[in-house]
């Protein structure tokens, strides 16, 4: 099969002259890529609110993590955090940055649903059959995700603030750490969408991608510092991408190198730990954008039904 | 209306001309074995076969949602190989499963649509309001189309196939599931929108739709074209009128006395050579030119051989006979379809001409 992507020309010809009757292309009114990816980013944000069950959804249990655990072990906790990593912050400030990866995991743990709910609705085919560039398809609905991603970080940053947390960088800070969920969300974005082709049906992809949300989590340095946690799961934590994501957040929330798993000293600072998570998670995200944009490339060139 | 924009032009290529096109999936199965059509722009095309025979994997290539393994196609002019996003801007496409976003109004719908096709943007308002009209949905406009009824969301569908005004639009089973009122209103726009110029490939199970908008048929087997032509020319092959006769049963020997019953008819020498005299269910069917003609005589030879008639029909063979004499099988849910919107005589010159 040879696909049936942007090819516009170079394809191998069967049996036929074209030369002879190919008339001139029908003109556009000129939609360019952007123009394609403005389009899907508009329709995707449009449904998402219209449809605030999701975005509710997925910023309800961060929240609630939020509130009970500061509460909960607030006392506890900021005894912990204190004789860990030394210092003295208070555990809202200390959580804050993992709730903010926990809403982005949460989020793009719905972006394929959507693609399923697209899929079973005849939406996807229907768009595959319009002239739009299919990269620039993904790209809007991808970007519209991510925005709303940036956007319910922004909340939780808010809230977590009325709360007591403290971001030490300041207002760059809290767009810093809003840049780096992004960043963090995209690989599992990647994840949910290939669960999504690859299964076709909404609940395989909700539960999928649900299971590996809270171990994710727990096995990583989102609630607890790393060196007060069992052997096992220190080990775990550092091939766990929460841990990079969260680590790069709690950087710039506190103003400091927290990052344990490796161990850094070149760059001085935040650096030490933003540097080397931003390095795999970016790492992370091409990996599995790849497979994401391979399958779905598969999936669009011959036929989801 | 009064658009010439959609008028066949100058150009004689066709609409379509697929030659020798096959498609064979990866499992192997042959869903399309070979399949040649050359549909002249402007006409009303019906693709007529039962479930599996061939008819969507088909409409997806020529759509360039599917690539065939096989043979050359060619929509208004492009090569579906070469130049697929070509091919997609000059068509509009229309599932089986109806594809609204239903979480969008009516006009969000069309509005991404004219976005999708390039519609330029000082056209878009004026279009969606069109269309909107067109398909009776102007009271709808804002409203979600997940409150829509079945019908209402078919008909948007056609709509946002048609914001680009496609001098092709392929419809792929669209009245499939919907009530006979709803059918009935689907098929007006689709009448409309061809007499606009604007040449229609629809596929269909119910043989009833295609005789009723189809300029020119083309039955699929298994893959396979097993007869083209105007649906009165289809209905010609069939061999004339068809008389249905009901005998009295008990449900005891029924096929016996049926077979009985043929024998006498067969005895009385009423019709031509060629005509078919076959056992039914409920009692015999009768092929034959002189069906009409010679009907009262082989019921009168009936009583005198005292076989007990408790009903008889004499009409016009529909495309569901059509179908049978073809394939030697009957289509299942067409004969359904066709028995709830079509009880009696379809004229056949009523739908070939025009």
């Amino acid at each position: 099969m040879s696909g049936s992507d942007e090819r516009t020309d170079g394809g191998t010809q069967p049996e036929r002259s074209v030369e002879a009757t190919t008339p001139a292309p029908i003109a556009r009114s000129g939609n360019s890529f952007f123009g394609d990816a403005w389009t899907n980013f508009k329709r995707w944000n449009l449904k998402a609110v219209r449809n605030p069950f999701v975005l509710v959804v997925s910023l309800v249990q961060p929240i609630i993590f939020l509130v009970l655990f500061t509460q909960v072990f607030g006392g506890v906790a900021t005894q912990a955090i204190g004789g860990g990593s030394g210092g003295s912050i208070s555990y809202e400030t200390y959580l804050v940055p993992a709730i903010a990866i926990q809403v982005a995991l949460a989020a793009a743990a719905t972006s394929g649903v959507g693609l399923v709910n697209d899929i079973e609705s005849g939406m996807f085919e229907k768009v595959l059959a319009t002239p739009m560039n299919r990269t620039a398809v993904f790209l809007g609905k991808t970007a519209a995700e991510v925005a709303r991603i940036a956007v319910q970080i922004g909340i939780i940053l808010g809230l977590g603030t009325l709360l007591g947390a403290e971001i030490a960088t300041g207002l760059v800070g809290a767009l810093g750490i809003m840049a780096v969920g992004v960043l963090f969300s995209l690989w599992f974005v990647s994840l949910s969408n290939a669960l999504a082709v690859v299964t076709k049906d909404q609940e395989s992809t909700i539960i999928g991608a649900n299971l590996l949300q809270f171990p994710l989590l727990f096995v990583s340095s989102a609630f607890l510092p790393l060196d007060s946690l069992p052997d096992w799961i220190q080990l775990v934590a550092t091939y766990n991408p929460v841990t990079y994501g969260v680590d790069a957040a709690r950087a710039i929330m506190l103003d400091r190198d927290v990052m344990t798993v490796i161990e850094v000293s070149r760059f001085g600072g935040i650096w030490d730990t933003l540097v080397p998570a931003l390095a795999v998670l970016l790492a992370l995200d091409l990996l599995l954008g790849g497979l994401a944009v391979y399958l779905l490339g598969r999936a669009s060139s011959s036929s989801v039904r | 209306m009064g658009e010439t924009a959609n008028q066949p032009t100058d150009r004689d290529d066709a609409a379509i001309d697929a030659d020798d096109l096959r498609v064979t999936y990866a499992d192997g199965t042959e869903a399309v074995r070979s399949v040649s059509l050359t549909i002249p722009r402007g006409e009303f095309f019906g693709f007529l076969g039962p479930n599996g025979a061939g008819k969507t994997t088909t409409i997806k290539v020529l759509a360039t949602l599917l690539d065939a393994t096989g043979g050359g196609v060619r929509v208004n002019g492009f090569d579906a190989a070469e130049s697929p996003r070509a091919i997609r801007e000059s068509i509009g496409y229309m599932a089986q499963e109806t594809s609204v976003d239903e979480e969008l109004t009516a006009r969000e719908n069309l509005k991404f649509a004219c976005e999708a096709y390039g519609v330029p943007r000082g056209e878009r308002a004026e279009r969606i309001d069109e269309l909107l009209d067109l398909v009776d949905l102007a009271e709808v406009a804002d409203k979600r189309s997940e409150d829509f009824s079945g019908g209402m969301k078919k008909r948007l569908d056609v709509a946002t196939a048609l914001v680009h005004q496609p001098p092709l639009v392929f419809l792929d089973e669209p009245t499939t599931g919907l009530d006979p009122k709803a059918r009935n209103k689907l098929w007006e726009y689709f009448r409309a929108i061809n007499d606009r110029g604007t040449t229609i490939f629809l596929t269909t199970q119910y043989l009833e739709e295609a005789d009723q908008l189809c300029d020119r048929l083309a039955v699929i087997a298994d893959g396979e074209i097993v007869a083209t032509g105007e649906p009165a020319e289809l209905k010609r092959r069939v061999g004339g009128e068809i008389l249905d006769i009901e005998l009295a049963g008990d449900g005891e020997g029924d096929a016996a006395d049926a077979e009985a019953a043929a024998a006498v008819v067969r005895e009385a020498d009423l019709l031509e050579a060629d005509a078919t005299i076959e056992p039914t269910e409920d009692g015999l069917q009768i092929t034959s030119q002189r069906a009409r003609s010679r009907g009262t005589d082989v019921l009168v030879a009936l009583r005198d051989a005292g076989v007990a008639v408790t009903g008889f029909n004499v009409r016009a063979p529909t495309l569901d006979d059509v179908f049978l004499a073809i394939t030697g099988e009957a289509t299942g849910e067409g004969a359904d379809a066709a028995a709830a919107t079509a009880p009696d005589d379809p004229v056949a010159g009523e739908v070939s001409d025009e």
